[in-house]
């Protein structure tokens, strides 16, 4: 496993669910319509009266150990030994959907030519001034981050994004 | 062109490079610096893809957003924005709605050309004429209709504050009429009531009050990159204990520590019974009641009647609750109320925002020495504040003027309020069909749909029918643009390059980023056209908006030239004139360390034409001799909406649940932009927020279409299962007739069994307004059944 990746940082207590991060990454990315590679939802904690409520944004994980590229029977999938991202080649991509059913985060996407697609961290978007991908950037808040971290770390933020998913 | 942009692009660089750029790297309200495009990074970001990146601000949301961006744009065509550091506003931060702006202008649903109708009223046949055809069509007729029924005859609508809105002031005062239509339910009630309380209007203390009352406010959707919302999290993050006062949860409650679940509506009769745990517990600052109220002792006596438990059956918030809230709000340090647009909505209007004045008064959070609660002294309002020259002529009003409101949105004898004279808007278009006191002959509806965006559809339709002439001014088709004499297509703001913008003491000019994509004009030079074809060319500038923006900076020495010379907005020496306090904070005139200075702001003038100060015993007027004097009711009472669960209980057995609906959404600007897809996306369909053991009891799944009937009418929309509102009460955000192109998705019907909210609501006169300030009800009853 590669001992130093980069991975999304959720602040959730700072997320306004304005949804500039999924907007923006549509915009930026040109993202055909139904095609999400990031997005916004809300999570219902308590019962009437005592009610809360919290938010996620949620994108590909680029896990520590991605089920995607286990399941994938193309080998189209891959993590990047050097920044730890996950890629897909969508020449290889057969559209058979087996990353979806494998994905814990529901995060493949399959637009008109069938092919899978998601977030890629922007990787070779990235022109010199632009520090972060459009989702950061465009943040209000401050809510999203991308961090270098280790496996133990990033395995502790698939596990809570984990719980927030499944709770959405 | 390409030539000139360039040099334009490296004459903003060695501009920034010369002054070093000075860049907020530092944090507000102690979050960290976050990533965005400087204007150096923006400009060397685009060049990298062969683009162009150019400074100016958004236009999705707004009277005057201000959000800095970088627009981009890539073989003349606009394709996206990233926010700008430099911006005060937002810090580089930019919400959906701006994050989609190209969809928007590139919309198939942009109007193209002017049209004149050809076919009969709503029957949507049209021929298409020039711009000029328009407006002298437009000319000739208001000539006609101001020979034969006088000037007053022509009314302009105007919801809630736009840029252009001095615009429709000045026309409307130089043509000499009054009848601005302001909708009655947005800020201006707000800043009535409290002006007559407390001579000003009160700004929470987000920094430094221990206890937060967010109430009817929606503060993370209204401009979710702007102030708001991070003033919001950063009082949570240091500790202070929020209060959430709403029918239901949205984000911001949503991590509130306390959440008051009030009936849609109610919030008077809340403030009420509040405020009479307040004065029984005793827990007033005594010697601020002595020295600065007037009429504490008959409210002493009045409040009596609003116990905690008579305020449980209105509101439907337990009594213990009631108490809780009210001793927290009472006994903290220092306890801010930050009052939001959700109570201007509801007969009772006037009322709850006095009580809740009162609350801030007596309880001595009004200016209170060390900070926290709400500071006194600045205000919101017209006026660019930066020290231009106004565009509005309040001076040229007068009594003759006065005396013709058509229906006043504020009683004659508190005219001209804030804005300027007003009408209400609903009330504006129900008089072409009761005549009284005399029809309106012309109305012109720029960026406004009366049809989904004030109540009684079924009454506007009739009188958009019987309208002598109606025009409509937008960038997208409109609901009711089968009904007008004239459409008239405007620019978007990124095709424009004017006006210019005033923000945190600078003021920075638009730059056009595409060339407009048809034979567009901006909304601006619509005004000064019509002005120009009707013969008030002296007072419209002959027509020129370099002239006019000209006009505007000459008393800071400044022409549009040199503030184009600052692409970043120039900064403006601090002047005579005080600036507007920033959202948020302390406004002008409160002292932040002591008390300060309740004398002056209790002797603060109203703009009525009589000079009348706001407060004439120079007091918080707790008894209101102004309105007494008037014949309206001196000490704030709880009035039932037209239909409620223990106004009307025989209705109730029909229709047991309580509806209203939301004004404020993550994704639109009020019943814009559904046409988005990108946006649509997200909020695809009308909900219906139905608490699921409601839905439960009804047979009614999530995401069904469900039938939701009033007394007045229905519509059909989705059900979502919300367990964060009061199972008694269902909610929808309004606005939704638009179709979305791109999505497949068609358009609603404007009426019953479309989604629109506005089919549903009482306006009965006697029943469904507020008595002195208007404020139309957004609550009815209704219920709802699987479609």
């Amino acid at each position: 496993m590669i001992d130093e990746q980069l991975g999304f940082v959720y602040i959730k207590e700072n997320c306004l669910q304005c949804h500039g991060c999924e907007v923006a990454c549509k915009s930026w990315r040109n993202v055909e319509l139904a095609v999400k590679y990031r997005r916004v939802k809300n999570i219902w904690i308590g019962a009437y009266p005592n009610v809360k409520c919290q938010s996620v944004s949620i994108s590909c994980m680029h896990c520590a150990e991605p089920a995607c590229v286990d399941a994938c029977p193309q080998n189209a999938i891959h993590k990047r030994p050097e920044d730890g991202i996950v890629v897909v080649d969508s020449e290889k991509c057969i559209g058979c959907k087996a990353c979806g059913q494998a994905c814990p985060f529901g995060v493949p996407q399959y637009g008109k030519d069938g092919k899978m697609q998601k977030c890629d961290m922007c990787v070779g978007e990235r022109t010199s001034g632009m520090v972060d991908p459009p989702c950061i950037m465009t943040c209000p808040t401050q809510a999203l981050a991308l961090s270098k971290m280790d496996v133990a770390r990033k395995q502790d933020a698939e596990k809570s994004m984990k719980t927030l998913v499944d709770a959405a | 062109m390409k030539d000139k942009q360039d040099q334009r692009q490296l004459d903003r660089r060695s501009f920034l490079n010369s002054m070093g750029v000075c860049v907020c790297g530092t944090s507000l309200y102690g979050l960290p610096p976050f990533s965005a495009y400087t204007l150096n990074e923006a400009m060397a970001a685009a060049q990298e893809g062969g683009e162009k990146a150019i400074p100016t601000f958004c236009g999705m949301c707004g009277p005057s957003s201000g959000c800095g961006i970088y627009a981009f744009v890539k073989n003349g065509r606009f394709i996206r924005v990233a926010g700008m550091k430099e911006c005060p506003t937002n810090q580089g931060a930019v919400c959906a709605k701006g994050q989609a702006a190209p969809q928007w202008v590139y919309s198939p649903q942009r109007l193209k050309t002017p049209l004149r109708r050809s076919g009969a009223k709503g029957e949507g046949k049209f021929q298409e004429i020039t711009w000029n055809e328009a407006i002298s069509i437009i000319a000739d007729k208001l000539k006609a209709q101001k020979k034969q029924y006088g000037p007053e005859s022509l009314a302009m609508l105007s919801p809630a504050r736009r840029s252009y809105s001095d615009y429709m002031q000045r026309f409307l005062i130089v043509h000499g009429s009054p009848n601005y239509g302001h909708s009655g339910i947005c800020a201006m009630q707000r800043a009535f009531a409290f002006s007559y309380t407390l001579g000003g209007q009160p700004m929470c203390d987000y920094q430094g009050s221990d206890v937060i009352v967010v109430w009817g406010k929606q503060p993370f959707f209204s401009g979710p990159a702007q102030s708001g919302a991070k003033n919001y999290l950063a009082a949570k993050k240091r500790g202070a204990k929020i209060i959430a006062i709403k029918p239901s949860i949205e984000p911001d409650s949503g991590m509130a520590d306390i959440w008051v679940p009030l009936r849609p509506g109610t919030d008077a009769a809340l403030a009420l019974s509040m405020l009479n745990v307040i004065i029984k517990e005793n827990l007033i600052d005594a010697s601020f009641v002595e020295k600065y109220c007037y009429g504490y002792d008959k409210l002493q006596e009045h409040i009596q009647k609003h116990t905690p438990e008579w305020g449980e059956k209105v509101t439907g918030v337990p009594a213990r609750q009631i108490q809780e809230v009210a001793r927290i709000y009472a006994t903290a340090r220092g306890a801010g109320i930050d009052l939001g647009n959700g109570v201007e909505h509801a007969p009772s209007a006037n009322d709850a925002i006095r009580a809740v004045a009162i609350m801030m008064a007596v309880t001595g959070n009004l200016n209170r020495a060390g900070g926290g609660g709400n500071r006194l002294g600045g205000g919101m309002g017209p006026g660019g504040g930066s020290g231009t020259k106004s565009v509005n002529l309040k001076e040229r009003y007068t009594q003759e003027m006065v005396n013709k409101l058509v229906a006043p949105e504020f009683p004659k004898v508190f005219q001209p309020f804030m804005e300027g004279t007003s009408s209400a808007y609903y009330s504006i278009l129900d008089s072409v069909l009761t005549e009284k006191p005399y029809p309106v002959r012309m109305v012109i509806a720029p960026g406004t749909q009366p049809t989904v965006s004030t109540r009684g559809t079924k009454r506007v339709i009739e009188a958009l029918k019987k309208l002598d002439f109606y025009v409509v001014v937008d960038v997208t088709r409109t609901a009711d643009m089968n009904y007008a004499d004239i459409v008239l297509p405007t620019e978007t703001v990124y095709e424009s390059d004017h006006p210019f913008e005033s923000m945190g003491g600078s003021i920075m000019a638009r730059s056009k980023v595409i060339e407009p994509l048809g034979p567009y004009k901006s909304i601006f030079e619509f005004f000064l056209d019509l002005g120009v074809a009707m013969g008030y060319g002296e007072d419209f500038w002959q027509g020129s908006m370099t002239a006019c923006m000209n006009d505007l900076l000459s008393p800071l020495n400044l022409t549009i030239d040199d503030v184009r010379k600052y692409p970043l907005g120039k900064s403006l020496q601090p002047s005579g004139g005080a600036p507007g306090g920033a959202p948020g904070g302390p406004g002008p005139g409160a002292d932040s360390g002591g008390r300060g200075n309740f004398e002056s702001i209790f002797q603060a003038k109203s703009g009525r034409l009589d000079g009348a100060p706001y407060l004439p015993q120079g007091k918080v007027a707790i008894y209101n001799t102004t309105f007494e004097k008037e014949g309206y009711k001196p000490l704030p009472e709880w009035r039932e909406p037209p239909e409620s669960v223990t106004g009307t209980p025989d209705v109730a057995m029909k229709y047991p649940l309580t509806l209203s609906d939301y004004h404020t959404s993550k994704c639109y600007t009020a019943s814009w932009q559904r046409n988005v897809p990108y946006l649509r996306e997200v909020q695809t369909y009308p909900m219906l927020h139905i608490h699921p053991d409601t839905a439960a009891a009804r047979g009614i799944k999530n995401d069904d279409w469900v039938i939701v009937e009033s007394p007045h009418g229905w519509m059909k929309v989705k059900a979502e299962l919300y367990p964060g509102i009061r199972p008694d009460t269902v909610m929808m955000l309004h606005g939704w007739w638009q179709g979305c192109t791109e999505l497949g998705l068609e358009d609603f019907p404007i009426g019953d069994g479309g989604a629109n909210v506005n089919n549903l609501y009482s306006v009965d006169p006697d029943k469904a307004f507020d008595p002195l300030i208007t404020a139309m009800s957004s609550q009815t009853l209704v219920e709802v059944r699987k479609a």
